[in-house]
């Protein structure tokens, strides 16, 4: 344990409590004293403090003991008094704004480092002028009146030997009424100890004249006469080397040295005076009052009779006074002489005693509420076990019990409760116990901001020396500290408290905390006038999502006020207004792969690969040997990497975000390119390395190239666009390298608000770059950013125009692909490939110009329209003919059918390849992709039900469902039509009838009934495909006949390709028969506005429902017959019988031979038919006929097995038969495919009637071969005969 | 319900992973600010007083002005709940800091939340902005 003396307290208190001499003297004296540049008492002031005084002094006890240290104040009387709170203020503010001028050029150096200032020690820490400001806020408190201290103890009276009448002029001065108001106010003895002293003046005359005073001195007022004489320096000025007065320089001495006449005697004339007066005279005096004292006070107050005396006295005495700064204390009261005595006891080191009496005094003051006094006594009594290093704790409650009440008393006690804190804080340091002095100094803070800030900066400085150091607190107090400081103009103090304070908060993800410092730091520097400095810290705070809009505004508007004051463009290398999504980045060139639209670039890279895959050729085959000239135009070095092409832009997709919620202005958004031109490739590649090394150091140098040596190697566009708050933008910059070589884009720079410069550089490094390979699979080698810049070569450009963004389903238009070559190099060699045939088709040249729909229409001629694509549409890639090339300004113009398949999002992909006409160009062909999303509307469901037509071979029912299934189209069905020669399709009812309203309205649904006629043989599938294209087949109009609109040829080119490719699709789907029909209904849309009837023109849509096949109500037989012969004969019955002859046509429509075997079930045994008895008397009309003929034909293949088990039971009720077959009862026939024959029948009937001759069966069996064995399809059937009634009647 | 009461959950690092004002009283601009400071310089103290005791619980630990900083400690040490309120309830900041570790250690769980960084979930802070209103 440090010896308590030599703690910083230790010697504070030495300095602060000790004798007090009052100096009272006349101005000669001063006038002397200040040839020297110093008043009298800075004179003698070095000469106050004395390390070894080695006195013995003896207080109460009769031990004697050695004083080693010893001091004492000097104090002229006009000082001696409270000091003015207003003055003191103003004095501090001038220490503080002096301590702020010294350290102005730190403020601009570098943050200090956090581990630096924890391994710094204390001294180094803290700035030397809290010890001053600490003594100055202590000294705001002394003088007074209850504290004993701060009395003089003696009074030194000076009358210079030049003064008239020397021992008057001792007698006056103590007289005046100048004396201290503690003297003349009853608060101290005034009678106290009087020195004398005569000053001479070496220089105004011999000494003669004063020791003649002095005597006359002596003999006046005793012994207590001193002469002393100064400036006795006979050569002049004198330059000290050791001046004394230096060492106790303080802020109120003139700071330069002084020269004066003091010499060496002079000092020790003054040492030995100063010393003779605290040994022989002070330290005496107080030694005797202390000793009278201490005994008043034992004979008073010690005793058990004098403290029961003393309690009642005081209870007695409570109810008198009661004022606010409680009673008042006289000096000769018996508390003052208890204080008295523990003040002289604690001055002259004797604690205990001192200890003992505060005590004492301390219980009195609390019982008379004279809290002050009391606050006082605790405040001693801490220091004083301090002192005599007792109990720590005890000084601890001491100093917290006074600061306590010191605070609760008056507003008036703030600066001893100042006082008392400064103390008790020091006693904590003395001790080490950094955190609580922390929360001492926390607690000394008033109101006053700038003590407080002074406070909590010295508070923040505990944190950091405590163990471990409390930083996060330590950063805390000096943000708290700072903004004291900025509140009473202190700025530099607050800009150093707050660098102080980054060295913790550098780095921190506290957003808030974060925000605060910088921006505010940033604040003061701009008021400082550092604007560059302020500008970087309010940089850190632009991107705060997290703040309300309010603040985000403020903190722009700060920050771009703050650059505009720098007056220059402010450049900031990863400005964080907007964010980039690095992520998002991606780079669109063209190498041999063009596109023509962003659109295009964006699909996926497979696709197009695999829609290019043939057409493309092998990059082996390409190169027919070694030397071949493409691999010596792109080096083999950069084979990796990626190729673009002089003149044609490099597009980067960068996406921007505003985080804010305030609107960010951007302009002058441009990429960072460099280019180094390969004049020789491996040098060049050399060079644009070493740049991009460069580059990476300092980015800012970027901008500050020669603008026109750039420009002539590439072009960047320049964008400007506005962000709303939390938008996001993808913004595609394009850069145009001018000449060839090696194109490295670096960055992206923008311009915020007009001229905040922001720069990003892509990160370059190999780790980016295997993330990026990730996200962008697209352009497998094009992750870095560098490019290899060949030669200029033609580039293609297309588009089809007008290709619709929506359509419905069917919609059939005609288009035109235009391609245009803007460079003076022929293409040549154009093939094109379109990913989805069944929606676009190419057309032939010449129907470019044709009107559609009106091309499409049918003519007498038979080869009048454009008859079909002979090529192969299902391969669907197509050669433009050979002469094609396309040059200079000319497009070439072809024209497209489009037609809108199936509903969906369609996304269409179409490739042009071409080759170069010149030869020698680094590419050899490139492909143009042209990539179109279009939207498909479902619009007419059609489908199409056939049924085979009972009464007819070859003959069938055709039921079409057409479904409007748009929400508001209404269209007009303009023509079904049947393909295939074979098939001709006509109405079973007039138009009128099916059709009432002649057009079919949203949601609509019909339905309606064709006949469909075969008749001829039909060709085989391969037949039509191959060697007849031409599509043929039977329209039939279904307009109204008023609007007669023309015919369409369903032959004609777009509709017979696209119902090819119909055909091609849908027959993954129906796998099967040839029989099938295809039918193509062509609808027209109605005008919806102001022609709701008629229909438009010039839109066309044609519904393709293919492979329709008859449905076979019974079994899918492939085997039909009809029983032909008389349905009503008079016969007369006298005759025995009636022979009735009939004939039964079989038709087999399968494709293989079928074995048939009809069967005529007898009557007697197998006339079954118990439906055949009502119908016999029956005189059936047709209606009736068929109505039975329905109910029949469905109920027979069920019950055929019931049937015959019921015939057994009905035999015996029908006793005879009405009619038998006659003839052979079995027939077999071989049947040829596709061919027909006829058996004779012959039935006989006895009486006349109506009668159903449905008891034959019908066994067919197809012969097929072993590889014709197919599952779907039955090989052998049994059909039960359908009714055929004949009508006999009895003839007259 | 507290007029003032921030929340904060802090990793490793002295990062926070979590914030939330869940006081009642209307909010001012400089307010989450100093919420902020006070929370952060509370680190210290957590950092001292956390291997002294083993309860997870710390109670008010520091304070500045009438706002009290209270923390729960999660097992882990390094992951503290730090509530500064300036309300008396005791028992109900337990609660709620049990409440509210419950649901830390929820979101601990999902395989897709990487622990120490920024919790994003909306259910999460609904829940806590509940618990507050329950306990608070």
């Amino acid at each position: 344990m440090v010896d308590p003396a030599n703690t910083p307290l230790g010697r504070m208190l030495l300095d602060e409590i000790s004798p007090v001499v009052m100096v009272l003297r006349t101005p000669l004296v001063e006038e002397a004293c200040l040839k020297n540049g110093l008043t009298f008492i800075q004179m003698l002031k070095p000469f106050c403090v004395f390390n070894n005084i080695d006195v013995p002094v003896r207080t109460a006890s009769d031990q004697p003991y050695r004083l080693q240290k010893f001091g004492l104040r000097l104090f002229y009387e006009s000082d001696i008094r409270q000091p003015n709170l207003e003055v003191a203020k103003e004095r501090l503010k001038q220490v503080i704004t002096q301590a702020a001028e010294k350290d102005l050029s730190e403020l601009c150096s570098d943050l200090p480092q956090i581990n630096n200032a924890v391994s710094t020690s204390e001294n180094e820490v803290l700035p030397s002028w809290f010890q001053f400001f600490n003594k100055e806020l202590v000294h705001t408190v002394s003088f007074s009146d209850h504290e004993a201290f701060d009395h003089p103890v003696a009074c030194l009276v000076v009358v210079s030997s030049k003064d008239d009448q020397p021992i008057n002029r001792f007698v006056d001065l103590f007289n005046t009424n100048t004396l201290p108001s503690l003297l003349t106010s009853g608060a101290m003895d005034p009678k106290i100890l009087k020195h004398y002293l005569l000053v001479h003046d070496n220089q105004d005359g011999p000494l003669e004249k004063a020791t003649k005073i002095l005597t006359e001195m002596r003999s006046t007022f005793g012994s207590d006469c001193q002469l002393l004489c100064i400036n006795s320096s006979q050569d002049g000025m004198v330059e000290h080397q050791d001046y004394p007065w230096v060492l106790y320089k303080s802020d109120d001495l003139p700071s330069q040295p002084l020269r004066c006449f003091l010499n060496v005697d002079d000092f020790n004339e003054i040492k030995d005076l100063m010393q003779d007066l605290s040994t022989k005279h002070i330290i005496p005096y107080m030694e005797q009052k202390i000793r009278v004292l201490n005994q008043q006070v034992s004979a008073t107050r010690k005793g058990f009779r004098n403290q029961i005396k003393n309690l009642w006295w005081r209870k007695g005495k409570e109810d008198v006074v009661d004022s606010p700064s409680g009673p008042t204390y006289t000096f000769n009261s018996n508390e003052s002489q208890i204080r008295v005595l523990g003040d002289y006891a604690f001055m002259l080191r004797d604690y205990e005693l001192a200890l003992s009496n505060y005590r004492l005094i301390s219980t009195d003051y609390k019982l008379d509420k004279a809290w002050k006094r009391y606050a006082g006594v605790q405040e001693m009594m801490g220091l004083a076990y301090f002192m005599s290093d007792q109990s720590r704790k005890e000084a601890e409650y001491c100093m917290e019990n006074a600061f306590n009440t010191y605070l609760k008393v008056a507003p008036s006690s703030q600066q001893n409760a100042t006082r008392c804190g400064l103390w008790w804080v020091e006693m904590l340091k003395a001790r080490y116990q950094y955190k609580e002095a922390a929360t001492v100094y926390f607690r000394v803070c008033t109101e006053e901001p700038l003590h407080s800030a002074v406070m909590l900066e010295q508070a923040s400085y505990c944190y950091l020396l405590s163990k471990p150091p409390m930083l996060h607190k330590y950063g805390f107090h000096l943000v708290l500290s700072g903004d004291r400081y900025k509140k009473c103009d202190q700025i530099k103090h607050a800009i150093r408290t707050y660098r102080s304070a980054m060295s913790v908060y550098k780095g921190t993800t506290w957003s808030h905390i974060k925000d605060h410092v910088h921006f505010h730091i940033g604040q003061w520097y701009a008021l400082l006038g550092l604007y560059d400095l302020a500008a970087n810290h309010v940089l850190e705070v632009l991107a705060c999502s997290h703040q309300s809009k309010t603040t985000q505004e403020l903190f722009l508007r700060d920050f771009l006020q703050i650059v505009q004051k720098t007056g220059k463009t402010f450049e900031v290398l990863k400005l964080q207004l907007p964010e980039i999504n690095i992520s998002s980045l991606r780079v669109i060139f063209e190498d041999h792969r063009t596109y023509a639209s962003s659109a295009a670039a964006s699909v996926k890279e497979k696709i197009w690969v695999s829609l290019e895959e043939e057409m493309i050729p092998n990059l082996s085959t390409a190169r027919t040997n070694w030397l071949e000239l493409q691999s010596k135009l792109i080096p083999m070095k950069y084979k990796e990497s990626n190729v673009c092409v002089a003149g044609e832009a490099v597009k980067v997709d960068i996406e921007f975000k505003n985080p804010l919620q305030i609107p960010l202005l951007l302009s002058s958004v441009s990429l960072i390119c460099e280019l180094s031109e390969n004049s020789d490739e491996m040098q060049s590649d050399a060079n644009s390395s070493m740049a991009g090394v460069q580059n990476d150091g300092e980015s800012t140098k970027l901008n500050h190239r020669d603008v026109n040596f750039e420009s002539s190697l590439f072009s960047v566009s320049d964008v400007g666009f506005s962000l709303r708050g939390g938008e996001t933008t993808v913004v595609q910059l394009t850069v145009t390298p001018r000449v060839e070589g090696i194109l490295q884009i670096v960055g992206v720079k923008w311009k915020l608000s007009g001229f905040v410069v922001g720069f990003h550089k892509f990160e370059t490094n190999p780790v980016k770059m295997i993330r990026k390979r990730i996200q962008k699979a697209k352009h497998p080698h094009s992750d870095n950013l560098k490019f290899v810049v060949v030669k200029s070569v033609p580039k293609l450009e297309g588009v089809i125009h007008p290709l619709p963004k929506r359509a419905y389903v069917g919609d059939l238009r005609n288009l035109v692909l235009e391609l245009r070559n803007k460079s003076e190099f022929a293409i040549k060699n154009l093939k094109m490939k379109i990913s989805h045939p069944r929606f676009l088709n190419i057309g032939k040249r010449e129907s470019l110009n044709r009107e559609f729909p009106a091309c499409l229409e049918k003519t007498n001629s038979d080869h009048s329209g454009v008859l079909a694509n002979p090529t192969d549409i299902s391969h669907s890639m197509f050669l433009f003919p050979e002469d094609t090339i396309i040059q200079g300004e000319t497009p070439l113009l072809w024209p497209l059918w489009f037609r809108a398949a199936v509903p969906g999002n369609i996304s269409l992909c179409i490739t042009i390849y071409y080759e170069m006409g010149d030869i020698s160009s680094a590419m050899r062909y490139r492909t143009l992709r042209m990539h179109y999303n279009l939207q498909v509307l479902p619009s007419l469901d059609v489908s199409f039900q056939i049924s085979p037509c009972p009464s007819r071979l070859q003959e069938f029912l055709v039921r079409m469902d057409v479904v409007n299934k748009t929400s508001s189209e209404s269209f007009q069905v303009h023509q079904l039509s049947s393909v295939g020669h074979q098939w001709e399709i006509s109405l079973l009812q007039p138009v009128d009838a099916i059709f009432p309203s002649q057009s079919l309205m949203a949601h609509q649904a019909l339905s309606c009934f064709f006949m469909l006629k075969n008749h001829g043989k039909p060709s085989t599938s391969e037949d039509e495909i191959s060697s007849h294209f031409r599509l043929q087949g039977t329209d039939v109009r279904l307009g109204t006949q008023g609007s007669s609109g023309p015919h369409f040829d369903i032959a004609s080119s777009p509709l017979a390709d696209f119902h090819h490719c119909e055909r091609l699709h849908q027959e993954i789907l129906h796998k099967g028969d040839t029989s099938t029909v295809d039918f193509i209904l062509i609808s027209r849309p109605l005008k919806n506005d102001n022609n709701p009837v008629g229909s438009d023109p010039s839109h066309l849509f044609s519904h393709h429902a293919c492979h329709c096949r008859q449905v076979f109500t019974a079994s899918t037989s492939s085997i039909s017959w009809l029983v032909d012969g008389p349905q009503t004969i008079y016969h007369d019955f006298s005759a025995p019988f009636c022979e009735i002859n009939l004939s039964m046509t079989l038709f087999n429509s399968s494709d293989v031979v079928a074995s048939v075997h009809v069967n005529t079930l007898d009557s007697s045994t197998s006339d079954n038919l118990n439906d055949a008895t009502p119908v016999q008397p029956a005189t059936s009309s047709d209606n009736q006929e068929g109505w039975h003929d329905l109910s029949l034909v469905t109920d027979i293949k069920v019950t055929s097995d019931v049937l015959k088990v019921r015939t057994s039971k009905s035999t015996p009720v029908e006793s005879v038969s009405p009619f038998i077959w006659t003839g052979s009862s079995s027939t077999r026939v071989q049947l040829e495919p596709m061919s027909r024959t006829e058996i004779p029948l012959q039935v006989c009937v006895f009486s006349p009637g109506t009668y159903d001759l449905s008891n034959y069966v019908l066994h067919w069996n197809l012969l097929l071969s072993n590889d014709q064995g197919n599952r779907d399809r039955r090989s052998s059937g049994k059909c039960q005969g359908y009714p055929y009634y004949l009508t006999v009647l009895q003839s007259d | 319900m507290a007029t003032t009461a921030c929340f904060v959950i802090v990793s490793r690092n002295d990062i926070p992973i979590y914030e939330a004002e869940v006081g009642s009283a209307a909010k001012r601009e400089d307010a989450a600010q100093l919420h902020q400071f006070i929370l952060h310089a509370a680190l210290d103290i957590v950092q001292d007083l956390a291997w002294t005791t083993s309860a997870m619980y710390l109670k008010a630990i520091d304070r500045f002005n009438d706002l009290v900083v209270s923390v729960y400690v999660t097992a882990d040490i390094h992951t503290r709940l730090m509530l500064l309120h300036d309300s008396r309830n005791d028992d109900g900041i337990k609660s709620f800091f049990q409440e509210v570790h419950e649901l830390y250690i929820k979101t601990l769980l999902n395989p897709l939340y990487l622990p120490g960084s920024r919790i994003t979930s909306s259910h999460f802070d609904t829940k806590v902005r509940a618990l507050a209103r329950k306990y608070l």
